[in-house]
């Protein structure tokens, strides 16, 4: 068996404070931002009834981060009686976006074709954007499970974006920025956005400039829109094991570094 | 357990493997993950796109104009064979050409305009300087500066270019962070399944 070498140590140091901190269930409640308070606001504000397309725009990799977003996201539209359309624009997110909305759907009583709808994959994303702004009857002639558009009485009088209050994009890369571009800039769509953390600062420009209405990110916004809707998840279980590993990492910096200039030191390099 | 719950719980194990060394079990879950998602994109795109858009349309109901767009992909396969390369050069050009045509006008206001309104903002509001204007214009003015390579970068121009790159390191520092913030999500969501899901450690 091979030697364990120090990187062996740093892993198994991060998978133990992950486990202890996960074991200890400690719900360590957080701060809400003011991003994440103004997609709460929207969704919050919005009239009952009003249609809300979810994209998901991610691939099954990132799901661990993805999910609680998501299923936070959901959950509210449910809870305020909005009317949800699904789609995917990449095709991993196709299984997985008819999942969580069939899930969360079941949760609040929902009835599919009713209450939501879960149009399926569409290629081609910017294609698919474009013409769903002139009509989404012909993006999408059948949802996912095979059903006519016409067949399904929700999206009886939903033509094209004008009647959609809004975009949430659910991504995990730069699929948003085509939202904004193109359904946003050229039909007047809102676009919000719950992206991975690795996203943020990509999208953050956007959220300054306007063109994104709202956006939340990463596990630690799951957490802050769990607490504002009441109703905890995996990012408000996930914050301490979040906390105590950034802080792991920040301590294995500083010994990294400490440990690099004493051998500089030792070495006689300065 | 269900079956679903238990392949994957096994296949996160295998996956993790890797973080004592390279080996054959890391080798087939990896290796498992990429056939897998190549297969159900493949099954997605022959279902949703193929069959829906082009096949059942063209062949069952006798939509004949889709004979042009059932032309063009076709055209593609003719860069299997050398002499018949250049057919390929059609759809190619149609692509490029509205793509471009789409992209270009969207990207010039999305990308530029809007951003260069929202960036250039009034330094002075309501007799008071706004600090995070004059940041910003000072970000943007010596990031510029230190990717202008026709002059030397000494001087004062070498001290704003120096600022720019200190513009630069703040930004990758923070994009750095988010990204481990983003793997530390996932290592999260996979231990949180391991232990309640798996193993049924937590509830």
């Amino acid at each position: 068996m091979k030697r364990l070498e120090s990187r062996h140590w740093v892993f198994i140091g991060l998978f133990l404070v992950v486990l202890l901190s996960m074991l200890l269930q400690v719900d360590l409640g957080v701060e809400v931002s003011s991003d994440t308070t103004r997609l709460f606001d929207y969704i919050e504000n919005l009239p009952p009834g009003s249609t809300i397309m979810i994209s998901f725009d991610h691939e099954a990799s990132s799901l661990p981060e993805i999910r609680p977003l998501a299923l936070a996201v959901l959950r509210h539209a449910f809870a305020r009686n909005q009317r949800l359309v699904g789609v995917a624009l990449l095709a991993e997110g196709t299984g997985i976006g008819y999942r969580l909305m069939e899930q969360v759907g079941k949760e609040y009583g929902k009835v599919y074709g009713e209450d939501y709808v879960f149009l399926g994959f569409k290629p081609q994303y910017i294609a698919a954007m474009l013409s769903m702004g002139e009509s989404i009857r012909q993006t999408f002639p059948e949802d996912y499970l095979g059903r006519s558009y016409d067949s399904l009485p929700m999206l009886q009088g939903v033509r094209n974006y004008d009647q959609i209050a809004g975009v949430i994009s659910i991504a995990d890369g730069s699929l948003t920025t085509h939202w904004i571009e193109y359904a946003g800039n050229q039909y007047g769509v809102r676009v919000s956005a719950a992206v991975a953390a690795a996203m943020v600062t990509t999208y953050d420009p956007y959220l300054a400039s306007g063109q994104l209405h709202a956006m939340i990110g990463g596990l630690r916004g799951a957490a802050e829109y769990e607490q504002l809707i009441h109703q905890g998840g995996s990012g408000l279980r996930g914050m301490l094991a979040q906390t105590t590993a950034h802080m792991y990492v920040i301590l294995m910096i500083l010994i990294g570094n400490v440990v690099y200039f004493r051998g500089r030191r030792k070495r006689g390099e300065g | 357990m269900d079956v679903g719950t238990l392949v994957a719980g096994l296949l996160t194990l295998a996956i993790l493997t890797f973080l004592y060394r390279d080996n054959p079990i890391y080798k087939m879950a990896e290796s498992l993950l990429i056939g897998v998602a190549i297969g159900y994109v493949l099954v997605v795109t022959w279902t949703n796109s193929l069959m829906a858009l082009l096949f059942t349309p063209l062949f069952s109901r006798g939509e004949l104009w889709l004979i042009v767009p059932f032309a063009l992909g076709f055209l593609m396969f003719g860069r299997l064979h050398r002499r018949t390369a250049i057919l390929s050069r059609i759809p190619i050009g149609v692509l490029i050409g509205s793509g471009a045509g789409v992209a270009i006008p969207a990207m010039l206001e999305a990308r530029t305009l809007r951003q260069l309104s929202a960036t250039v903002g009034p330094v002075f509001a309501d007799g008071t300087v706004d600090i995070s204007m004059v940041v910003v214009l000072l970000g943007v003015l010596s990031t510029l500066i230190y990717f202008y390579f026709s002059r030397e970068q000494v001087g004062w121009w070498g001290r704003t270019a120096r600022l720019g790159t200190w513009f630069l390191m703040i930004f990758f520092g923070t994009t750095f962070g988010y990204t481990v913030m983003s793997r530390m999500s996932t290592f999260i969501g996979r231990m949180e399944f391991l232990l309640s899901d798996f193993l049924r450690i937590i509830s």
